[in-house]
């Protein structure tokens, strides 16, 4: 029961090395320092995550440390061959054949994706306790290292090493067939290969095969094992031989060698074992530990879990004393002398196994109707974890129960879109789960991959690639993963792909960033970022990488003064009043969705509101920024004005997302009109036209226009957030007006002083406060003057009807009353 | 009476100046503005110069950057209103916004790159066409750290810079070298008469002599 109760709880581990320190002082022929090893280390990890096989261990997170420590945490099984054969000597052939099967079922696998392991001994072997599953571990250490050049330590245990990889010869996965070949031969002849020499003579052994055939007798010979081999099943002696063949091009390849007759009675028991129930030891699984491994880790970081913890309690991390560490000879010119890393620190293959209990106790009152959410049974709504969605955001991202909820939540909703896409929109307006942001955004922009991204030229050379080339290293590099070369060329070829694929549009300095959030979410998946940025652009940034692009700029940045005055109108008018005009600093805002000018970790909060909203919402985040700095504005001149943006304070990000929420909600659709903006639907009678309103009008205007169509929307749904003031003449009011209209005819008014008082209208400021105000006229001129007249006074929500009172006619049923 | 409409968004800048110090020494304040090609180091320079900094990953600029400085030369307090523009040609239509009126540009090209000069020579045509016809040039080739693998030579851009009338000095905003010097060098030749600067353009005071050649003119 301990064993077992071991293997169900240790199914995570952690294993850590240090990459190679780079020469100091020392710079690419960019200028720029050269990229730490063990971030090359992580960019080029990240492929491995994706690889999930059943002969495979998981690998989960790469971390790094300080000084170049790279730590690896994985999927662990049972325990490795080295242990196992320790404890159930000698194995029978039959299980050993098994072993031999599924090992190279797992090097088939890295094959298909053009992987080699490199360090196929043993202890990366690992069995179930029952002897009946075998996976391969830790294989991506050669891949991740760049074979080894990342790292100070050679790939690979030399006792197992084939010829042509102690000739310095990478890469070819023949070398892991040999590999296991004398793996299985320890096995087999019930041995330890060479157990008394030293490194150096068993390179001298393995070389001297070179000089003739017959390396698996050699073997039995020098191990005094000859009568083994003799009594050896001649099928398994001929494969062993054919796996031993010193020139690699005569050894088998892993799919040729799973197809050996020898392995027939394996693929049976295999088969058959498959089709078995559910055994006992899954059927008595928790439920947790049945979820994607991906979700475990998840989980167990939420309940506390530290991978470098775990490493000092096991005594792999070992702090040193900081004098040690000073150089022993500094010269004015070339490289400091400093003592030696310790041989000890450079590679310790221990395994660190990280335990699931505190995470078992802390999930384990959870129902297991958690664990399978009911989406389509609107009688058993999920209403576990409601209370929790009051708190705030980074407490909400932090509390593993309702993590865990909301993960079990998205994931089977991703996995039904996109019927799901309505109710996974409505879920995202609660808030979404970090581990599963880049594809529920993906989904959010109703991105279904359909494999154009493959199709893509990313690699001809274009007169953009100068431009590219030099954004990339300056794009978001705080990012480890940013930072990778795997991540520069990732980011490269998404660009370029994006490029390629909008010829009537242009690379603007921008796009990077806007390019970075998408791919730091979709690491692996660079179609699934790709595409979300293809949806992206369309939907938030119309016509903005025109190689020609001042238009929509312009218009772009009226529509934003505008709402601006719309809701901050004091801070309005003394911005116009310094000419602080948002050409000077809200094109790096807008022109990037904010990407450029915040930092990562603020851009995923921000984007997962942005993602519900539609074109205008950004303008409300921009308007949320000044209304935090509003204070600051409103004392400042335009010096300090325009320092204050250039180095932009912090920003709180949870007051700007719930400010420009609000902003956004409160706005009529009409108010936020664009001639360039995305249309989802033509403009219908009553709306704003298309063209109705110009690039001038919008400059000319201060306040922005609502449709006939919103102010009947509100006189039918909520006339008490309406204040109509109607501009025409007593007469004309008295004709027809709309009901509980405020009538000041503007012959009669006197807009040199800035009051509302001076209006001599009771209780006006009452009537207006919290509500949408419309100037209505039938003389246009007339409600730009009196609008801005309402700014200057500090009254919020002005706005102009569009078209004047006589579009109000037009209304249908009447909305016009008489005297 | 009525207010009056917002003004046209697309105009200039319309810079405040703020009133001169009424301390015993002069003060005087002026805008400068930085042009060159994309990642020849103009924000480093800038960065280097107004906070003693450098980042190896400087964030390329957006629209532009607005900084100050302020420096002491002989008995005057000048004070630099830098405007950091980006160097994409796609922005090109945005600089004028930020070099109309300034006093003085900085045009930064890298040693390192051919093209980045011939940039450089571009943006000294624009100005003498279309900026204060009193602007203060200077042409700084960047990243002489690296002159090692330089590939515009000292002379060739020496030479340009005395025939069009241009301060010139390699720097680098990484090492720090000259950086000052350029800011000095420029403060030195801009007049510095009382409230000269809060006319928008600077007036040559009486008795100063052009220090440009009278032909300018690229044929």
């Amino acid at each position: 029961m301990g064993t077992r109760e071991r293997e169900r709880e240790c199914r995570l581990c952690a294993v850590t090395f240090f990459a190679k320190l780079h020469p100091g002082d020392v710079c690419g022929s960019n200028g720029l320092p050269l990229t730490p090893n063990s971030i090359a280390i992580l960019g080029r990890a990240q492929k491995l995550k994706e690889l999930q096989d059943e002969h495979l261990c998981q690998y989960l997170d790469v971390i790094r440390g300080k000084h170049e420590r790279t730590i690896v945490v994985s999927e662990y099984l049972g325990l490795s061959l080295e242990d196992y054969a320790m404890r159930h000597p000698p194995l029978a052939i039959a299980q050993i054949l098994r072993i031999f099967y599924q090992v190279a079922c797992g090097i088939n696998v890295l094959s298909r994706h053009h992987l080699v392991a490199h360090n196929v001994e043993p202890k990366h072997i690992l069995l179930s306790s029952d002897g009946q599953r075998v996976k391969l571990f830790n294989y991506g250490l050669h891949h991740m290292t760049k074979g080894g050049a990342y790292v100070p330590f050679p790939i690979g245990n030399i006792r197992y090493m084939a010829p042509e990889r102690l000739l310095g010869l990478n890469g070819n996965v023949k070398s892991d067939v040999w590999s296991l070949a004398l793996v299985m031969v320890e096995l087999i002849l019930q041995i330890e290969l060479w157990p008394k020499l030293k490194l150096s003579n068993v390179v001298r052994k393995i070389l001297a095969f070179g000089k003739s055939n017959g390396a698996l007798e050699k073997i039995a010979r020098e191990h005094q094992c000859h009568e083994r081999y003799v009594q050896m099943d001649q099928r398994l002696r001929q494969l062993l031989e054919s796996c031993l063949s010193v020139l690699p091009k005569r050894r088998p390849l892993p799919g040729e060698l799973l197809e050996h007759p020898i392995f027939e009675e394996v693929l049976l028991d295999l088969k058959k074992q498959k089709m078995q129930p559910l055994s006992p030891e899954t059927e008595h699984l928790p439920l947790l530990l049945r979820c994607p491994l991906s979700q475990i880790y998840h989980l167990w970081q939420l309940a506390g879990g530290d991978v470098q913890a775990e490493l000092k309690k096991e005594g792999l991390i070992r702090s040193e004393a900081p004098i040690l560490g000073l150089p022993q000879i500094v010269r004015l010119s070339g490289a400091s002398v400093c003592p030696g890393r310790s041989q000890a620190q450079l590679m310790d293959d221990r395994v660190v196994p990280l335990r699931l209990k505190a995470l078992l106790q802390r999930l384990s009152g959870l129902p297991a109707a958690v664990y399978f959410p009911l989406l389509h049974s609107p009688r058993f709504p999920a209403h576990f974890a409601r209370e929790l969605q009051e708190l705030p955001l980074v407490i909400r991202e932090k509390d593993i129960e309702y993590q865990f909820q909301r993960v079990r939540l998205f994931a089977r909703l991703l996995q039904g879109y996109p019927h799901t896409a309505e109710q996974l929109q409505r879920e995202a307006a609660v808030d979404v789960p970090p581990l599963l942001r880049g594809p529920i955004w993906a989904a959010l922009l109703e991105v279904v991959p359909n494999g154009s991204y493959a199709k893509i030229d990313k690699f001809t050379s274009t007169s953009t690639d100068r431009q590219i080339e030099v954004d990339i290293p300056r794009c978001h590099q705080y990012d480890e993963l940013l930072s990778s070369p795997d991540g520069h060329r990732k980011l490269r070829r998404l660009l370029k792909a994006w490029v390629t694929a909008h010829p009537q549009y242009v690379y603007w300095q921008g796009l990077d960033s806007l390019t970075a959030p998408f791919l730091y979410l979709n690491f692996n998946n660079e179609e699934l970022a790709f595409l979300s940025l293809f949806k992206f652009i369309p939907k938030y940034l119309q016509w903005f990488f025109l190689k020609d692009n001042s238009a929509v700029i312009k218009e772009y940045l009226s529509k934003f003064s505008q709402l601006t005055a719309f809701h901050e109108p004091l801070l309005a008018q003394h911005l116009a009043s310094i000419s602080f005009i948002p050409e000077l600093f809200a094109i790096p805002w807008f022109l990037t969705m904010f990407s450029h000018v915040f930092p990562l970790h603020k851009i995923l909060h921000l984007w997962d509101k942005l993602m519900l909203g539609d074109s205008s919402y950004p303008l409300f985040i921009g308007i949320a920024i000044l209304r935090q700095l509003r204070s600051t504005l409103l004392t400042s001149g335009f010096n300090e004005c325009i320092l204050l943006f250039s180095d932009l304070p912090d920003i709180v990000m949870d007051g700007c997302v719930l400010e420009s929420q609000k902003m956004y909600e409160a706005t009529p659709k009409s108010i936020t009109h664009r001639q360039h903006a995305l249309r989802l639907q033509p403009p219908q009678a009553l709306d704003i036209g298309v063209a109705d309103v110009e690039l001038k009008h919008l400059q000319q205007e201060q306040c922005p226009r609502i449709s006939a169509k919103d102010v009947q929307f509100l006189l039918d749904n909520s006339p008490a957030e309406l204040a109509l003031i109607d501009l025409r003449s007593v007469v004309e009011f008295g004709r027809v007006h709309v009901p509980h209209s405020i009538n000041i005819p503007f012959a009669t008014v006197q807009l040199g002083e800035q009051r509302l008082e001076a209006l001599q209208v009771p209780q006006l400021e009452a009537q207006l406060r919290g509500k949408i105000v419309v100037c209505v006229s039938n003389i246009h001129q007339h409600s730009v003057e009196f609008s801005h007249f309402l700014v200057a006074c500090g009254v919020q929500r002005t706005c102009i009807l569009h078209k004047g009172f006589n579009v109000l006619h037009s209304i249908e049923p009447n909305i016009l009353i008489s005297n | 009476m009525a207010t009056t409409p917002r003004s046209g968004g697309a105009s200039g800048t319309g810079t405040a100046q703020r009133p001169n110090g009424t301390s015993q020494n002069k003060s005087c304040q002026f805008k400068l503005v930085l042009l060159g090609e994309s990642a020849v180091g103009k924000s480093s320079l800038v960065l280097r110069f107004v906070k003693g900094q450098f980042h190896e990953y400087q964030e390329s600029t957006i629209g532009a950057a607005f900084l100050t400085q302020t420096i002491c030369i002989e008995d005057t307090v000048v004070k630099f209103e830098i405007w950091d523009t980006a160097g994409q040609e796609r922005y090109h239509s945005l600089a004028p916004m930020y070099y109309r009126g300034a006093q003085a540009a900085i045009v930064v090209y890298d040693i390192q790159n051919q093209d980045s000069f011939q940039r450089a020579k571009t943006w000294v045509k624009e100005l003498h066409k279309q900026a204060s016809p009193n602007i203060v040039i200077a042409l700084a080739g960047n990243k002489a750290d690296l002159s090692n693998i330089r590939v515009v030579e000292f002379d060739e851009a020496k030479q340009y810079a005395e025939e069009n009338g241009l301060l010139f000095m390699e720097t680098s905003a990484k090492t720090g070298m000259n950086v000052n010097d350029i800011f000095l060098a420029i403060a030195k030749k801009l007049p510095k008469n009382d409230g000269a600067n809060n006319q928008g353009t600077s007036i040559r005071p009486t008795g100063t002599e052009t220090n440009r050649p009278t032909n300018n003119c690229c044929k």
